[in-house]
């Protein structure tokens, strides 16, 4: 029961990674249509930010924190700027896009070893402080993640439902034709999108680097395809779906390390379990658990 | 001097020219002509080079039947990976096949008392002989005697033998896949390229042509697998990541993806790229370390991808008409 008990507690907190890292795809991919194969080095990009101003600069973690959210939010804004909208506008295809962004992931993750070097990173907090709850175990780093990106999710669950900019983003996810004809400003959207994934995204760049203790320049591709996972479990291009997507899959990975379930999987095959729900929702329900069957993306 | 100098150096490029012309060649198959989109083609690699490593050193096969079974494996793997996912969406596809191949890297690299673990093959078996590639290196060794009345002293190097072989195999592939891409058969996998509904609607069975062509390629991608393993005596989870697929990619992209003839040319063109710029040695280069060198020339493949696809999608050979990528 104990067991069980830590294993919920450290799967919600892969599960908010998931969880943050998840909507800005979802997002980008709902109002771009585009499969951004290169965001998982965003995260990566977001995570060396906040190391360069927590480590190496001696700022708190979470003025790094901030910083860093500004820095992929711009990160984003650029690369659509010089990439995504010129291919935009050449009608360029699905291929094209693809090739594109696994380009953009080469050059962002040998920019980052180029300046970083291939060695293991690690943020300036205290990696052995652990609070104890009953036999229960939550570290420190566990705490700050689950604490931030709950106050992250709600701050951006208001500004979906409350806000018009919001309202006019879901609007245009859902059918970007009828939003256009009711004068929803598609480059303002777009620039919108790009900021959350950033916002979202370096928290979740951050926070994968602070659970891991520590990481290297491969971290954000290597979540990449759990992120994927995610997104296509809470329906592709929806939000709230890619929060609830992201939370129930860093959960089962994590459960299906249980004893108590035939022994439970190796730690080392928690991937595998994101993989085969990518493969299998791709295959069975691609429209995810909370999509309609006629929704066509 | 520079080790771009030496001889030595440039034979084991063109070694490695050969067996991602090969690998490519597959993709070449699946992707300019039946219009699909997979980026797992190391995982079928990953398979035939593993059946064919544990076959060999965990159950003493013979080399060359274990050769066969493997290629054979990552054809199975071909078809399963068709019978399941080919009617998904072309994106889905993409990301179905990325799933696949780390799938199967991942079980590799965690399944150590089949597969070695992170170590690789030679870990197989920790008490014993770990390598497979004896047979085949005295099966060098007679080419070796063979070409010595032509070559001379240079045949004492391994690569120089390896080079031969490799490239042997590849151009019998080519002028195979170049006849199969002349034949009507693939003309009905080029209009699938284009346009689902136009063949399906002549009666051709759109489902089953695919299939064949995810399998042929992926019984290529096991060849260059076999190839790789005996190149490096040794194979690793860390030899099959994606990038692997996507380097195919480019290789494809560059010399033209509609054309069998551009395979090799953007095999050759890749392989000098990727290892020639290891040792550039001269300004701006000469400024950085090697590891700096190294990530730069990455940077710079990066780069030339996405040139490609805003310039030149038809790559070096390809006529525009035929490669939109729409």
């Amino acid at each position: 029961m104990k067991e069980l008990l830590q294993l919920l507690i450290n799967g919600s907190v892969t599960g908010s990674i998931l969880a943050l890292a998840a909507v800005g795809i979802s997002l980008v991919y709902g109002v771009l249509k585009l499969v951004n194969f290169a965001a998982g080095d965003y995260l990566t990009f977001g995570a060396y930010t906040a190391f360069v101003f927590n480590y190496t600069l001696k700022l708190p973690l979470f003025l790094s924190i901030l910083v860093s959210m500004v820095a992929v939010s711009l990160l984003g804004i650029i690369l659509d700027l010089a990439v995504w909208r010129q291919l935009r506008k050449n009608k360029a295809g699905q291929l094209a896009h693809f090739l594109t962004a696994i380009g953009i992931a080469f050059i962002l993750r040998q920019a980052i070893s180029f300046g970083f070097g291939a060695d293991n990173k690690q943020y300036r907090i205290d990696l052995t402080k652990v609070y104890r709850f009953s036999g229960v175990y939550i570290s420190y780093a566990q705490v700050i993640v689950l604490s931030c990106s709950i106050g992250g999710v709600i701050l951006f669950a208001l500004f979906l439902a409350r806000t018009n900019l919001g309202k006019q983003m879901r609007a245009y996810s859902d059918n970007p034709t009828l939003a256009s004809v009711s004068g929803v400003n598609v480059e303002k959207i777009v620039i919108i999108v790009w900021i959350i994934n950033g916002l979202l995204g370096a928290m979740a760049g951050v926070f994968q680097g602070l659970t891991q203790a520590s990481f290297t320049v491969d971290m954000g591709w290597q979540l990449q395809l759990s992120i994927f996972a995610a997104v296509v479990l809470g329906s592709i291009g929806s939000a709230y779906g890619a929060l609830i997507g992201g939370f129930l899959l860093g959960v089962l990975m994590e459960l299906s390390t249980w004893s108590g379930f035939h022994g439970g999987l190796a730690g080392g095959y928690k991937p595998i379990v994101a993989f085969f729900v990518l493969v299998f929702v791709l295959l069975f329900r691609p429209q995810g658990i909370f999509g309609h069957q006629s929704r066509s993306i | 001097m520079s080790q771009l100098f030496v001889l030595d150096f440039w034979i084991f490029v063109l070694v490695m020219a050969g067996i991602w012309a090969i690998f490519a060649l597959g993709l070449q198959l699946q992707y300019g002509v039946a219009g699909l989109m997979n980026f797992g083609h190391v995982g079928m690699m990953a398979l035939s080079s593993y059946s064919m490593a544990i076959l060999v050193i965990k159950l003493h096969w013979n080399l060359w039947i274990a050769i066969v079974a493997g290629v054979a494996v990552a054809a199975l793997g071909g078809a399963v990976l068709g019978l399941t996912t080919l009617r998904v969406r072309g994106d889905y596809f993409a990301i179905v096949t990325i799933a696949f191949s780390e799938i199967i890297r991942l079980i590799a690299y965690n399944q150590d008392g089949l597969t070695g673990g992170a170590n690789g093959t030679i870990a197989i078996n920790p008490a014993g002989d770990g390598f497979y590639a004896v047979p085949f290196d005295s099966f060098l060794n007679h080419v070796g005697n063979i070409l010595h009345p032509i070559l001379g002293s240079r045949v004492q190097n391994r690569d120089t033998r390896m080079v031969f072989v490799v490239w042997a195999v590849a151009i019998i592939l080519m002028v195979g896949v170049a006849r199969l891409e002349a034949t009507p058969f693939a003309r009905v996998l080029r209009s699938l390229r284009e346009d689902d509904h136009v063949p399906a609607a002549l009666g051709k069975d759109v489902f089953r042509f695919r299939l064949y062509a995810l399998i042929i390629g992926s019984a290529l991608a096991g060849i260059a697998g076999i190839f790789w393993a005996m190149q490096f005596t040794l194979v690793a989870p860390v030899d099959f990541e994606s990038t692997t697929t996507f380097y195919a990619w480019i290789v494809m992209i560059l010399g033209g993806a509609t054309l069998v003839r551009g395979v090799p040319l953007g095999a050759i063109v890749f392989s000098f790229l990727f290892a020639g710029t290891r040792f550039f040695s001269f300004p701006p280069f000469s400024w950085f370390t090697d590891s700096q060198r190294s990530y730069l020339r990455l940077m710079i493949i990066g780069a030339i991808l996405i040139y490609l696809m805003f310039r030149r999608p038809q790559g070096i050979l390809g006529s525009r008409e035929e490669m939109v990528l729409e």
